[in-house]
């Protein structure tokens, strides 16, 4: 262990990984300006619905895009290495204070990048081929191995989970969801009639599962990673050519970059350096080096971090009930494309005086928040709680907050989601189990 | 699908329902070149029937009808009478504004052809009126001229629409199939069951409970609510089996893409169109047994009518969950129960 901790490597993978990982930020960060959902997402909305425990996090308004502005210059910064520390401290916190505001836009790949931003702030990615190292004429040739190993053990960690949360009955036993989604797009020239086939759900099922399991170790290991490479190309654009899913194809196709090995990075900065006219030489024996006291906090956070991350994935175990119907530990844990759930949620605000209103849901939500409300518990309840103080000063006195909700989860018929007799006014939230969800009627077996 | 839905059903319904449109404006013409209590049965009678036809047709409001917000100037109710009488005194009123929604359309003529007195001598003498009959006259004609023009503007366009409607193939937002499932589930969540039920029998409003016997559709007239009921929920059925207007006969639609899919419950392995089908004749029998007239059954039975709309909301979940889900269409808009 010690030995390892004292190996070093070239710095090369972890400056083009940081290159990449800040242009694409920008891009994505500009991408997200420019179609209006700054606007859509974080200043239209009346409500929001923030994490359980960050409920300190609020929407900013107006100053929304002064926060994107933030993000996306720290994620120029970090793409130049330039004044990195700083910015890639700013570049984690602006990014995941808007990951923070509101859960309706949770998605997977948004969590990761919070999470390698975290990393980032604590490796030495801008030792070589950045602005700093230029300017203090700091170009060193080794970096600790660990502070690579760190990113790609969090790469692996996010496939493989993702690969074990598919082995479950329904994505390997009734190609569920897939076969709801695929068919929808039986319009695409060539390959379009085959998605109507059931057996081209579960080949897709079974084939990205064992893609999920497998990509790690294959691009791990030198003699498989230029073939593992191109499967990560062709199972990212086809997933980005089925599904609506944005900027994570080409996210992981660039991270998967970083299982290459130093020469080949060092040969990236070559060419970049000699189309701007640098020197990239690096000078040898210089070695990065931490104080010592610094290494010891970092690899004690980072051990703690990743006992964290691999704890996550595991902590719906302490949940009763169907884990895709309650959703009790679902998120943060590499779950990606498991299920099709739809819903309709009324709510009823009754008061001790006997009146009663049936809720307008578009009075209070946006059409994505409406979605999110309908099929996740915790969003429900939140709801409820915005319904009863909303109401309680429009003339209810007491309001109780009851919904009558229909879910329907990957292809099953719609059921109650939330006992409808539960008056939500006075339920709160809690890490602990919460009742007040029907049981589902089925099983469905997996990790 | 796409064009069995075109060819099948949506033209040929908006041309049954401008025969009887065009029907109904002839026996318009002649009441209002001399009115008579004769010409005045005469137009009600073609203005009923053209009403029950209407209900074929609502559940189209996706392209050109969507296009002119065909709905929106022909039934929304309950009619604005107040509004109709301010219109009728000044000929050159705005009707494309929001606000002019409610006094035109089949409601404002239920208003001017039913309601305006008490007998049909009385309704007669109201067009005859010395000083306003011929600005009331006016104002039947213009009514009805609009809907005509309005309803002229939508068929016309459709050929041409029809090409770019049969290449939107897909399911995501802005393909044609996601166009007709969000209207097709809004049409009947917020305009027959809501519209037409729920809100007369005092299910969806802040006062819970208590009917709103003048929120029925075709209030003046009265006794052809639940025939109009029928028809659109009716409507609804054949269009989500893909039944051909002319021929009767079902083509590619909503169920033969569910049952292509293989969609079904799978705990008793009933289909989910048989299980959407079941719940539409449920729905049938359960408005069948109400009395011809809502405006009296809010009053009198209303809880019958709450177990239709029970029974509709149950659809409703069907249709805009289950069946969405299964097709993997997104539903775009957002819910609004008319309170």
């Amino acid at each position: 262990m010690k030995n390892y901790l004292q190996k070093t490597t070239s710095p090369a993978p972890l400056a083009v990984f940081r290159v990449a990982f800040g242009l694409l930020l920008f891009a994505g960060t500009v991408r997200f300006w420019l179609k209006g959902w700054i606007e859509a997402l974080y200043i239209q909305p009346k409500h929001f619905f923030p994490f359980y425990g960050f409920e300190y996090v609020k929407p900013l308004g107006e100053f929304t895009y002064l926060l994107f502005f933030i993000c996306a210059l720290s994620a120029l910064m970090v793409a130049f290495g330039f004044k990195y520390r700083i910015a890639s401290i700013l570049l984690f916190l602006s990014f995941t204070y808007i990951e923070l505001i509101d859960k309706s836009t949770y998605l997977n790949h948004y969590y990761f990048i919070s999470m390698v931003a975290l990393l980032m702030i604590f490796v030495p990615a801008n030792a070589t081929f950045s602005i700093d190292a230029w300017r203090k004429n700091l170009n060193v040739s080794g970096i600790p191995k660990w502070s690579i190993d760190a990113i790609k053990l969090l790469i692996c960690m996010l496939y493989f989970f993702a690969g074990l949360a598919k082995i479950n009955s329904d994505w390997l036993l009734h190609a569920q969801p897939l076969r709801i989604w695929l068919p929808a797009n039986n319009d695409l020239p060539v390959i379009g009639h085959f998605l109507n086939e059931t057996w081209v759900a579960y080949a897709f099922s079974w084939a990205g599962c064992l893609y999920d399991l497998s990509i790690p170790f294959l691009l791990l290991y030198a003699r498989t990673r230029r073939i593992a490479y191109v499967a990560v190309i062709t199972f990212h654009l086809l997933t980005s050519l089925l599904f609506p899913i944005g900027m994570f194809p080409y996210i992981m196709i660039v991270t998967a970059l970083i299982f290459f090995s130093p020469d080949f990075h060092q040969e990236i900065i070559d060419r970049i350096s000699i189309l701007l006219g640098a020197n990239s030489k690096m000078r040898p024996v210089v070695t990065y080096q931490y104080h010592p006291l610094t290494s010891k906090l970092i690899l004690t956070g980072l051990v703690v971090f990743f006992a964290i991350q691999l704890a996550l994935p595991f902590r719906h175990l302490a949940y009763p009930g169907e884990l895709f119907w309650t959703e009790q530990g679902y998120r943060f844990s590499w779950r990606v494309m498991l299920i099709e759930k739809a819903g309709h949620a009324e709510f009823i605000v009754r008061d001790k005086n006997g009146r009663q209103a049936v809720v307008d849901n578009k009075q209070f939500l946006t059409t994505l928040q409406e979605k999110m409300v309908a099929t996740q518990p915790d969003m429900i309840l939140q709801y409820a709680h915005i319904l009863r103080n909303h109401y309680a000063t429009h003339g209810f006195n007491e309001p109780e907050v009851y919904v009558d909700s229909y879910v329907t989860l990957n292809g099953r018929l719609g059921r109650p989601l939330i006992d409808p007799a539960v008056d939500l006014a006075k339920t709160d939230d809690s890490f602990s189990d919460k009742p007040w969800i029907v049981r589902y009627h089925d099983d469905i077996k997996g990790l | 699908m796409l064009v069995n839905w075109v060819d099948n059903i949506v033209i040929p319904s908006y041309e049954i329902f401008q025969t009887k449109l065009g029907i109904m404006a002839t026996s318009a013409e002649e009441f209002a070149s001399a009115p008579s209590e004769a010409l005045l049965q005469q137009l009600r009678e073609d203005w009923v029937n053209a009403y029950i036809e209407y209900q074929n047709v609502e559940l189209f409001e996706f392209g050109p009808a969507d296009k002119y917000i065909l709905r929106n100037y022909f039934n929304i109710y309950p009619a604005d009478v107040s509004g109709i009488e301010e219109n009728i005194s000044d000929p050159s009123a705005n009707l494309q504004v929001p606000d002019a929604y409610p006094r035109q359309g089949f409601p404002a003529l239920d208003y001017l052809i039913n309601g305006v007195g008490n007998s049909d001598l009385e309704i007669v003498g109201f067009y005859t009126d010395e000083t306003s009959g011929s600005a009331r006259i006016n104002y039947l004609s213009t009514v009805i001229a609009r809907m005509e023009e309005r309803l002229e503007n939508v068929i016309s366009e459709w050929p041409s629409y029809r090409e770019t409607f049969i290449s939107k193939t897909g399911l995501d937002i802005g393909s044609s199939t996601g166009l007709v499932v969000n209207a097709f589930v809004l049409e009947y969540e917020r305009y027959v069951r809501s519209g037409k039920i729920g809100i007369p029998a005092g299910v969806m409003v802040v006062t819970g409970g208590i009917p709103q016997p003048d929120k029925v559709e075709a209030f003046y007239k009265k006794d052809i609510s639940k025939i109009l009921a029928l028809t659109a929920h009716g409507a609804a059925r054949r269009f989500f089996n893909g039944e051909a207007r002319e021929t009767g006969e079902d083509g590619p639609s909503f169920k033969s893409y569910l049952d292509a899919l293989e969609a079904k419950d799978e705990t008793s392995g009933v289909l989910l169109s048989t299980i959407i089908n079941n719940q539409f004749e449920l729905i049938e029998t359960k408005i069948e047994v109400l009395p011809d007239n809502f405006h009296s059954a809010v009053q009198n039975e209303n809880e019958a009518m709450v177990e239709a709309y029970d029974a509709m909301q149950a659809l409703v979940r069907y249709l805009k969950v289950d069946m969405t889900s299964a097709m993997s269409v997104t539903i775009t808009y957002t819910d609004n129960d008319g309170d």
